[in-house]
Parts: C-alpha cells; structure tokens; sequence
C-alpha cells in the first residue's frame, strides 16, 4: 500500500508530522498501536523548565544554548525552534486546539495535585498563571463529585494555602454522578466527561455548585469535561456563577484525549490514514533505505513510501525496549544511546533525575535514524523515542515532541 | 487455573486508556469495564475463581478496548475466555435460539414468506419478548426463501470452472439465509475480476454467536469442522474470503486464542472480500472499470470487528476509488448490536443507547446509504436509522463496469 | 515524666514482629495488662520479608526433625486459628533430572517420622494438578505446606491483643531500661512522631526484637550472639503456581516458590551481613540473577513472568551461647532467662525460630512471664482463632455477609476473614475504589487508618494491599494519599508521605526493572512528575 510518507506512531509527534505533511499534500498513513501519551497529558506543553543539571529554566529560547551538543534543541538550532515552537501553536490552533501562553517566557499551569508547574503553552481551558506567585483569586471553592477518588481536593487546598487563597472544599453530587458510581471501578474521569457531555447532566451538576457557592473568587473543579469537544467546556463556564479554574486529575486525562482526537480527526479529514491498533513489526532496510513496513494487521500488503518516519515513543509506546542490561529499538533495530552500566540507569530516589529515561535513538543532524552507525537516509525520528534529552527531568516532552515533528517535516518536504 | 495463552495480563500498566473507549460502560454501570474485568480481574481469578463476575456478560465483545490498548493486552479475549472458563449460568432457550444461526436458518428457510409474516405480528412479538426475553421492539433480519447455497449451486457453479483463477467464498450464514443477494454480488465481482468462485465442503457456522451466547462447546465442533474444511480449499491452493468481518475475525483469531482450535494450516489463507481485491488491485493484478454515471454519498461505518482486524482501510479505499463517491468515514463507535447481543431484552435500551451517537451522525451527514462490512450492524443500523446498508462488495457490484471488468480482467 | 498508672503494666513486650505481636496476645488472653512497643511499624522486620511459606515442616526433615515438628504441629494449628491468614495450598516436593532421585526415598521416610504427610505422586499427576511445574520432574512428593500472610497474622495478633486490653505503641523506640539494682523495671521510650520520650514501667518485659533484640539486650547488659543473615527474594507479579514449590534436595539457595494472595514469591539467598547493614539491606544483581535462575527450575514460565520488585529480610540466627564463633548456628527457638542467664531480673529474650513458630515462641515466653508473675493462667492460642478467622472461606465467609458480594468485598474479605462485616461496606463511599489491581475499597482504607495503627502509606500498604499490585502505587497511593491527609487533617504530611511512599516502592523496583516493568515506572514517573507535579521543586 504505497503513501507519500509512512508515519510509525500516532501520539503527539506522529500525529503533527502527518498534518503538516498531509496539509502540503503528501498522501501520509500513521500506523498507531494503540492510544498513546495524549491520554495522560497535563494540559501543558512543556518547552524546557530546567536544564540537565537541574537549573531552573524562564526563559526557554534563551537557554538552548546552555544545552548539551547532542541535545535535539541544539539539532534544530534556537532560530528554527522558535519558528517550530510557533508553527505548533498555529497548526494546534487550525485543528481547534485552542492555546494560551506560547510566548518567550515560560508560564505556569495548576498541576494535579495543586503545586504551579511550568509550562511554555497550555490548553485553553487551564488555567494559565505568568508566575507561580500570581494568586488567581483570594478565595477559592474546590469542588468535586462525591466518590471521585482521582482528584485530590486537599491537596489543591493545602498548596493554594500556602499562596494565601483562601480555600472551601465541598463535593457534589447529582443522582445522574450517583448512577456512574454503582461502579467503583468506572468512577474515572473519562466516564464523568461521558455523563457530562449531556446538556442536562451539567445543569444539574451546576444547580448543585450553584448551592454550594458563596461569593467565592474562584471556583477549582477536576478537568472531566469535554471529552468529544470544548462545548462541555464552554458550557459549564458560561454557566458557573465565578471564574472557573480547571485542575488535572490522574490519568486518563480528559483535556489531553480531546487534544487527540481533534488532531486525529483532523488528520484524517485532510485524507490522512489512521491505522488504529495496528502494530509496525518490521521494517526492510535495504542499502540504507527503508523499502517497506510490515505491520501485524496488514500482513502481507505492505506499507510503502517514499520517507518514514518513527515516532513510536519512548518505553510506553515501545518505541524502546529495555531488558536488564541493553535497550533496543524494536521495528528497525535502530542504534540506542544508552549506558551500558545498569548501575547508572536509575537514581534511587524516584523524584531525582532518571538517567533511562533519557535513553533514545541516534540520528545525524537532521534526525535521521542510524543503524550499524550508517545513517538511514529516508528515516525520521520524532518525539520522544530520540536520545539526547530526558523529557521529565527538563520538561521538554512536548516541546520535543513537536519541534522534532515539524523540523522533520520540512526535511521531507526539502524545504 | 493460570492460561499460559492470556498470562499477557501482565503487559497491563494500569493506564485505564481501555475505559475510555469501552462503549458498554456509560450505559451500564453494572459492567465492571474492560479494565476490571479483564487483566486486574484475570489476577485475581487465578487467585480464587470464586472472583469471577457474571457481569462480565454484558461486555459486547466489540474489541475496541484491545483495539485502544497501548499495551498489547488481549483484554476482549481474557474477559470471553474467564465467561467460558467460569460462568456457572447455563444458557437459555432464548441464547440457544438466537446462538443457532444456522440451524433456525434451516428451520426457517422453506418457511420463509410465514416466517417473515409472522416475526413482525405483535402476538409473535410479544412471546419473543415475555417468553423469550427477545425485546419486542427488535425487528428480525427477514429469512430468503431461497438459500444462497441452493442458488448457487443451481445457477452459478457451472460456470465458474471455466475462470483460471480461483477462490473459495465462505459465505456464512446470514448470506446463505437471510440475504443471499451478497453472495450473488460477491460471485459476479469475482468473476469479473476474473477469479471462479468454489463453496466449502459443507460450512458450518462460525460459531460467533455460540461463544458470545455461552456454548463455547458446539462452538469448538463447529471450528473443528470448519477448520477442516477450509483445509481441503486451502490443500488446493486457493484463497478463502468472506464478506463478513465477524465471520472472518472468528475463524482467524477466535478460533486458536478463545476455542484453542489449531487454524494454522488455514488461518493466513483466510481474508475478508475487500483485502483481498484491494491486494489485488494495490499489486496491479487486476484493473476496475467503473460505470461512468455512477453517483452516491455514502457514509462509511466501519465495524467493531473489522476495526479491530485493522481492514476498514481496504473496505475504505475501494469505496473511495469509485468515480462519483462522495465518501465520508463515520467516527468509529459501537453500533450497540454486536451479533445477539442487542436482540435480548435486557440489552436492548444499552444496545441502542451505545449507537446513539452513530445514529445520528449518520442523520446528520444524510447519505444515499450506509456502507459496513457487517450483517448485524447492518440490522441495527437500518433499524434505528432508516438508512439502507449495503456491503461494499454489494457497492462494487452496482458501481462497476461488469463488462468492461470482465474484457480488462480476461 | 511521673509515673502513673497509665504507664504501669504487668509486662511490656519490645518488637512489634510477629514475636512480640503473639507474645502480647498470648499475654492478653491470659489477663495481663501488657504494652506493646514497636520502634517503627508492626510486621517492618523480619515477618515481613520472608516467604510466607506455611511450612509444613517437610524442609527441616530430613536436617532437623526437631524444627520439622514443630512446624507441622504450628501448622495444623494455624490452618486453624487463622486461616483468613492461611492459604491451604498443599506443596510439591519435586526432583529434577540433575536431582538425586534416591533422595526422596529419605525425604519422605523423615517427614513420616516427624508426623508430616508426605504423599509421592506421579510426576503426570503432579504436572496436571500444577500446569506450572518443571515439565522435565522425575519424581514429586505432596506435603502440607501452605502459604500464609505474615502482615495479616502480625496484625490479627495485635488486633486481639488490643481487643484483650494491651496498649500498642508503633513508631516508638526503647532508648533504655528503668533499673533498680539489678531488676529491670521497666523502658524508656522516645516517640518518633512527637519526638517525647517517656517511661513505661512493668515487673517484667519481653525482648522480641529479632535481630535488633542484640542490641535491645546490650542495653540491658546482656550479651546475645546474633549473627544477621539476609534473605533475598523476589515478587512476581500473579499467581504463577497454585501449590507451593520445593525442590526435593538438601534445602539450598532460591528453592522454594510460594503463591501468595495475588503474587507469588521465589527465595530465599543467605548470606551473612554485618550488624550495621541490617536496617538497609540491598538485593545485589548477583542476587537477582540467581533467584530468576534457580526459580526458572521450578516453574519454566517464570522466566516470561514480570517481577514486581526484590527485597530482603534478615534472619535473627543465634550462636549457641558456648559457640561465640556463631559457626554452630541454630534455626530453632531461644529463650533467655536474664535473671539465670546473666543476672538481669525482670528481662527475657524470645528469639530465633521463624514466622511459622511464633505461636509456640509466643507460648513459651508468655509461660516464663507467667511464672515469673506467679500467674498461673494457661496459653490458649492453640485453639482460640484470631479476629477474623474460623467463619470458613472467602466464599463462605461473604455469602454470610452480602446476599450478593461485589468483587471488592470478596476481596476485603480474602484480607480480613469475618472481620469483613466489621468494616462498613454498604454505602457508595464505602466502595469507592482506592487500589484497582487488589480491590481495595475506600471503607478497607479508612478501618486501617482508625484502627489497626496506620500512620503512613507504608503502614497502610502493610494492612490492606494498597500499593502491593501491579502498579505499585501509580494510581492508588495518590488516592491513598488523599484520604490518609483527610483522616489525620494534614495534607502536607500526606504529601510528603506520597512521596516517601513512592521511594519505598521504587527501592524494590529498581533492582528488577525492565521490559514492562521498567515501562511502568516510566508511566508512574510522569503521572508523578508531570501530572502531579511532585517532585518539581522550584
């Protein structure tokens, strides 16, 4: 099945590949195992928050070059990252991915459990702060629905505290809510953004905040609106008696699968092929090219193009595989930038930097992969399968994510 | 006991990405969900088995949770697997009815025009649904009066010798009873491609509506012998396609995984219609010419099952090859049918709560007809929509140049 | 401090293990006004990183037939009193093809002699009632052996004890005896969460620290050769076996496999540790590699089977008193006299033995306090069952309570036996559902902050599972977390106890992780760093 290009992996990067590309009409195919990222996302696109020795990080565009050589920043050069960093912003925004933030300095988000996060860019319906000083309100109604285990009110309350907003907690319930919690193990955010898509679900939800509410500044809810669209969004700010602040829940992350779907959607409106919960299993390297990718659903009708590209994640969507003592990259035995001391792979303190997370392919300059370290020549690499940085520690997941992509994009386009 | 075919349990990371796109869960909050019921409910079944749930019945079987799954979890398969292994409720006359496809097809076929009187009479309705537990409000698939088998072999199997090459058709049962106008499109696509099409030697069932309805016993005979004697086409070299998506997902992935029937003599043999011409067409082995004036808008839904198999793309393309075709893929969601599923009484409000959204982006968009590879979805949709629902093959059939296909195919 | 009344008891025991545990009980039952003390949590030491094997005795047969009877007899006892503690799976004994098959003919010789049925089986048979043995077998015995749940029985005991009248103190450290002359009175003790000290006085008290009653005793005075030997083991993530695995030979390194509740565990290793290290032991990759080797032996698949984490306990052996060497070690029960020992009244030391004795221990220490206290009482935990046991199994035991059990109170009651019907779950808010891998409802949570002494997540992990599954934490110890901030009024705290939480949980996933564990944890690290925030110190 021959496409213009064949894009292995349909989270954020694989995705923003395929628009770009299929935007200037290459005929693209994603083959996606599975869902992906998107589904635990924040809200918050992180750029770069702190550099590899951990020195904190305002002002992104700045710091790049305080990065490592092989670092993908530094691949894309700091001139082009701002270009991309505002591509993203606008094909993000062509797709009904609305934004705030994006600017020279990096903001802050309100993260789950309430302490400000840095973020460069973040989706419209989070709140977004300039500093992690600013108060957003002197006081603050936290709510959230009775039995919903995953938001953690107190916790929101105790670091609003300590900014000085004063804080109510309170939770609500409606009998709709009552009938999703006849089942403790459904009681997740997407099955309450589900219930809430319903016009009247929302209303009956908002007589009870409405009940609750007492001239509070600012009212906290969990994100668990607007799975399908931001109508659910909408509707309950236009509804809510003060300014409404949305707060992340645990996974999966309402606001984040909306951001995919409308990419996916849009993708695939464009033309584009979405192969959904099939799997790449091999890809023929022949002299330095890719000639094909078989994937596990196909079978023997191949996926063909002119350019590929890999976006396939880091551990989570096996993009690597790590064993006890070597990582590998699966579909095209790519090379690994790994230490080859286990010893060093992990810190035993969880919250402290972990060096395997930084684990990642190789490429040359312009990210195409290497193998047997010969440079693949019709082979990209996106997102965070790439080596050279540690997305948590840095904060840079998505800022790399879509970097890459759109970088990659114009090499496959030679522009 | 620990199955050492689903221990793939273990793959599970806890990311509750499976709960998102379980479509029985926002209806029924009785199910457990994909999550719990398959790979944190399997751990704690091989603990004790008192662990195991009968809610787990009212999982559809849809696969959109291992369709979704980052993990490679067979969860669909692990949930199906832990009701063969565990369920204590026998089932009902009502499950063995509707689980009998073929045998109520036999019953029913000479019988047809009394048959299709009587199911819609509010008397007969009412005693499906009081006695039965079959809802009222379903109608039937109507029964042909002449079975595609008994056509064929009448009318087609002739000629089809003279073609160089060759497939076999699997038809399944609802082509053979209730809509034998597909196998008739099937064979005249076919042979104008220029392929001759050959009959099993005796199907049986799939067995799909067996499993889902708990006799996973009869299901197994029925694979026994279908493996069989999808064997003796494949010894003979030739390809053995289906026009329905369920027929051939059981028989390539229920088979071995769920009835643990060994199928690799035959499994990559087994193809839906649409692959295999697209293969066909994608290795330029065959040429389509389309009728000129052909015109229609049609709103594509791809089933859960083919979803699931990762074919909708060829069923796709074809449609979209076609001159004239204003086509739009419907987004993916559960029709709400899954095979009997919806038919029970007790399912019917979820069944048709789950297609909801379907339905009305289906009346939104407005199209000539609906396009799906599959027969119970075509029921559903029919019956809660009003729109039409035709195979693509059936589409093929009506959009292309039989002649002119036949000449360039020769 | 003054003394008062409150602070005055008939005996006070030291050790919060299952030791000290069934020793407070013991005393309890027998009408003595008994104080537990507990330096950090009950079940942190030894009794909770063993096996949890119920031995029936088979191993020690054909080495120590004294041990072996014991075990058996402690056995059929717990199977009894406690066996919402207690999973009667039988266990194997196999010989493999490198095994000398003669020595089973011994084997099974000694267990009948020390009263412990051994049963030779078909190796066929034995394949087909457990699919997960060796293939390769030439020869297995069945035996009694069983499984039980250490953190469950230390925490029955303590629970009983409490409902009998003792006083617990957890997170609270014997920093020195009280002496009058040469009588010990009674301890001080510093508080680790008040950061008090204060004096408990009793005519006599009961050292049951384990390992760490070597020091407790030098505080006395008293000298006692314990020589620490660390344990390694490692968890997997389901019940690969039904029936416990052995290997039919001289008792060796990572021989035995045991299901436990939803995992199962292989070990153990021995080696002999230095004092110092025993409050931080570590499993060495040499460690790991040879457990997944030898365990490979027993159950094939074991090899293809995710390992959730590695740990290691250490076993209190202790020298004959006239072998300071410690070359002639002992695995049996000690009971030291102070008073005949070393001239120390008021103090006795119960250590050695294992998990599988404590009940024994426990009997025969509370019988030297009772006959030091002129009591003349006698030991009834042979047949009085714990809280939570007796009412039958798990099946059983919820149709008793719900007409119709949701998974999580079948659960709830495969932790809690009987005790179930206890813990309120009626309501919707009292099955909201904390842990997902072990159906941990919200009501289970909250009866172990209020009742059973939980002051942290680890504490709360050890009562109810929370944390123990597959994820290890990922989702449950934040949901965990909020409710223990609301139960002590404190998110801050909870905070910091999330945290402190994950890095114990991440201390046993490390050593083993890769493929989809490592992958876990990469998932687990964002949801902590980038969702959560935590860890993101600005």
């Amino acid at each position: 099945m021959r496409f213009d290009t064949v894009i292995i992996g349909g989270g954020l990067s694989g995705l923003v590949c395929g628009l770009k590309l299929q935007k200037a009409g290459k005929r693209c195919a994603i083959v996606s195992a599975g869902q992906n990222a998107m589904h635990f996302f924040s809200g918050g696109f992180g750029l770069l928050s702190r550099l590899p020795d951990g020195t904190p990080v305002t002002s992104p565009f700045e710091a790049i070059d305080s990065l490592p050589d092989n670092h993908p920043y530094r691949l894309i050069g700091c001139g082009n990252l701002e270009k991309y960093a505002s591509e993203a912003v606008t094909l993000l925004a062509d797709c009904g991915v609305k934004t705030t933030g994006g600017g020279k300095e990096n903001g802050w988000i309100i993260s789950a459990s309430g302490k400000p996060k840095q973020a460069w860019l973040a989706l419209d319906d989070i709140t977004f702060i300039n500093s992690n000083e600013e108060k957003i309100g002197n006081s603050a109604l936290i709510i959230n629905i009775e039995g919903f285990l995953d938001f953690n009110t107190s916790f929101i309350a105790e670091a609003f505290e300590k900014q000085g907003i004063r804080c109510r907690i309170a939770s609500v319930m409606t009998p709709e809510i009552d009938r999703v919690r006849n089942n403790p193990s459904e009681m997740r955010s997407s099955n309450i953004a589900k219930l809430m898509s319903r016009e009247t679900a929302r209303s009956a939800f908002m007589l009870e905040i409405n009940k609750k509410y007492d001239d509070d500044d600012i009212i906290v809810l969990p994100a668990v609106f607007g799975l399908n669209s931001d109508e659910d969004v909408i509707g309950i700010r236009r509804n809510a008696p003060a300014k409404i602040c949305f707060v992340g829940t645990l996974p999966p992350s309402v606001p984040g699968i909306r951001t995919q779907m409308k990419l996916k959607r849009s993708f695939e409106e464009m033309g584009g092929v979405f192969l959904m919960g099939d799997k790449a299993v091999r890809a023929e390297i022949i002299d330095g090219e890719v000639k094909e990718v078989v994937t596990e659903n196909l079978g023997d009708i191949t996926l063909t193009a002119d350019n590929y590209v890999l976006a396939s994640g880091s551990y989570f969507g096996h993009g690597l595989i790590a064993d006890y003592n070597e990582v590998t990259e699966p579909v095209c035995g790519l090379d690994v930038d790994y230490c080859k001391e286990r010893e060093n792979w992990f810190n035993p303190d969880f919250f402290k930097a972990q060096k395997y997370i930084g684990f990642g392919v190789k490429t040359d300059e312009k990210f195409r992969a290497r193998k047997d370290g010969r440079t693949i020549t019709n082979l990209y690499v996106a997102g965070s399968i790439l080596g050279g940085f540690n997305p948590l520690l840095e904060g840079s997941g998505s800022g790399v994510a879509l970097t890459t992509a759109l970088c990659i994009s114009d090499s496959i386009l030679g522009r | 006991m620990k199955n050492q075919n689903t221990d793939n349990f273990e793959q599970c990371i806890k990311c509750t990405i499976c709960t998102v796109y379980c479509p029985v869960v926002p209806v029924n909050p009785a199910y457990p969900g994909p999550k719990q019921a398959g790979p944190d409910g399997e751990r704690l079944r091989i603990k004790n088995n008192y662990f195991f749930d009968e809610a787990l019945k009212y999982c559809l079987n849809c696969k959109r949770c291992d369709v979704a799954c980052p993990s490679g979890v067979k969860i669909s398969d692990m949930i199906q697997e832990a009701r063969i292994n565990y369920s204590q409720h026998s089932p009902k006359l009502r499950d063995m009815m509707l689980a009998s496809t073929d045998f109520m097809g036999t019953l029913a076929t000479p019988f047809a025009p009394i048959v299709n009187g009587v199911l819609p009479l509010k008397p007969v309705k009412a005693v499906l649904d009081g006695v039965l537990g079959i809802d009222h409000r379903r109608t039937f698939p109507k029964y042909s009066g002449e079975k595609f088998e008994s056509w064929f072999n009448k009318k087609a199997a002739e000629k089809q010798k003279y073609f160089k090459k060759q497939v076999a058709y699997f038809h399944g049962c609802y082509v053979n009873y209730n809509y034998p106008q597909l196998g008739r499109d099937f064979v005249t696509v076919m042979n104008a491609l220029g392929f001759g099409v050959n009959l099993l030697d005796k199907e049986k069932c799939c067995g799909v509506a067996l499993i889902a309805n708990g006799m996973s016993g009869k299901a197994k005979k029925n694979a026994m012998h279908n493996v069989e004697v999808l064997g003796k086409a494949v010894e003979k070299g030739l390809p053995v396609l289906t026009t329905s998506s369920t027929c051939v997902l059981t028989m390539r992935d229920e088979y071995p995984e769920l009835l643990k029937v060994d199928n690799t003599a035959v499994r990559d043999s087994l193809s839906l219609a649409t692959k295999f011409i697209f293969g066909l067409m994608d290795s330029g082995k065959v040429k389509l010419a389309f009728k000129k004036d052909y015109k229609a808008k049609i709103a594509y839904h791809t089933p859960c099952h083919l979803e699931k198999l990762g074919w909708g793309v060829f069923s796709t393309s074809l449609l979209k090859m076609i001159p004239g075709v204003e086509f739009t893929l419907l987004d993916s969601n559960c029709c709400g049918i899954s095979g009997t599923y919806g038919f029970k009484k007790e399912n019917y409000d979820n069944s048709q709560a789950i297609g909801a959204p379907l339905f009305e982006q289906i009346g939104r968009i407005a199209p000539d007809f609906v396009a799906c590879d599959c027969e119970t979805c075509k029921w559903q949709i029919e019956m809660s929509t009003g729109y039409t629902v035709k195979n693509p093959i059936s589409v093929l059939a009506e959009a292309l140049d039989i002649e002119e296909t036949t000449k360039l195919n020769a | 401090m003054a003394s008062n009344k409150q602070n005055e008891f008939d005996v006070i025991v030291i050790g919060g293990g299952i030791t000290g545990a069934g020793t407070a009980r013991d005393c309890s039952l027998r009408g003595l006004k008994t104080l537990l003390i507990e330096r950090n949590d009950i079940a942190d030491g030894a009794t909770g990183r063993n096996h949890g094997l119920l031995h029936s005795g088979a191993r020690y047969a054909v080495t120590d037939q004294e041990s072996a009877t014991e075990c058996i007899q402690e056995n059929m006892i717990l199977k009894k009193v406690a066996n919402h503690c207690v999973d009667d799976t039988t266990g194997f004994f196999i010989t493999l093809p490198e095994d000398d098959l003669a020595y089973q003919a011994k084997f099974v010789e000694s267990c009948t002699k020390a009263g412990i049925k051994a049963e030779i089986l078909d190796p066929e048979e034995a394949k087909r009632l457990e699919p997960s043995v060796n293939p390769d077998i030439i020869g297995a015995v069945r035996v009694p052996d069983g499984s039980v749940d250490p953190f469950r029985l230390c925490s029955s005991n303590v629970v009983d004890a409490k409902l009998h009248g003792a006083k617990v103190l957890v997170y609270n450290e014997v920093i020195g005896f009280i002496k009058a002359g040469d009588t010990i009175t009674g301890v001080k003790v510093y508080d680790k969460q008040t950061h008090e000290t204060a004096e408990y006085r009793a005519p006599i008290t009961v050292n049951a620290g384990g390992i760490w009653g070597h020091k407790i005793a030098g505080m006395a005075g008293a000298q006692i050769g314990m020589f620490p030997a660390k344990g390694a083991l490692l968890i997997f993530a389901h019940r690969v076996n039904g029936i416990v695995l052995n290997r039919c030979r001289k008792p060796a390194n990572a021989d035995i496999l045991v299901p436990g509740d939803t995992v199962c565990v292989i070990g153990t290793t021995s080696t002999r540790v230095p004092y110092e290290e025993c409050d931080n032991m570590k499993v060495t990759p040499e460690e790991v590699s040879l457990l997944i080797s030898e365990g490979e032996k027993l159950a094939p698949c074991l090899k293809d089977t995710r390992i959730l984490r590695a740990y290691a306990g250490v076993r209190p052996l202790v020298s004959a008193d006239n072998d300071p060497s410690g070359r002639n070690i002992s695995r049996g029960i000690v009971l030291f006299d102070h008073e005949t020992r070393d001239g120390i009244k008021g103090l006795i030391t119960i250590t050695g033995g294992k998990l599988m004795t404590y009940r024994l221990m426990a009997e025969m220490a509370t019988d030297l306090v009772c006959k030091k206290l002129n009591n003349g009482n006698k030991c009834e935990t042979r047949t009085t069952p714990l809280p939570g046991s007796g009412e039958g199994d798990v099946k059983e035991v919820s149709k008793k309570i719900w007409a119709n059990p949701t998974t999580a109170q079948k659960a709830t009651v495969g932790r809690a036996g009987s005790f179930a019907s206890k813990i309120g779950m009626q309501s919707k808010e009292d099955l909201s559902l904390v842990c997902e891998c072990e159906e941990v409802p919200e009501s289970e949570v909250n009866n172990a902050i209020q009742n059973l002494d939980v002051h942290n997540l680890v504490d709360l992990r050890r009562r109810t599972r929370v944390g123990m599954g597959t994820c290890q934490g990922e989702l449950c110890a934040c949901r965990a977390a909020g409710l223990l901030g609301k139960a002590h009024g404190c998110a801050e705290r909870a905070r910091q106890d999330l945290v402190d939480f994950m890095n114990e949980r991440w201390k046993g996933i490390y050593p083993v992780a890769r493929g989809e564990s490592l992958r876990e944890a990469e998932f687990t690290e964002w949801v902590y760093s980038e969702c959560l925030g935590l860890g993101d110190e600005q």
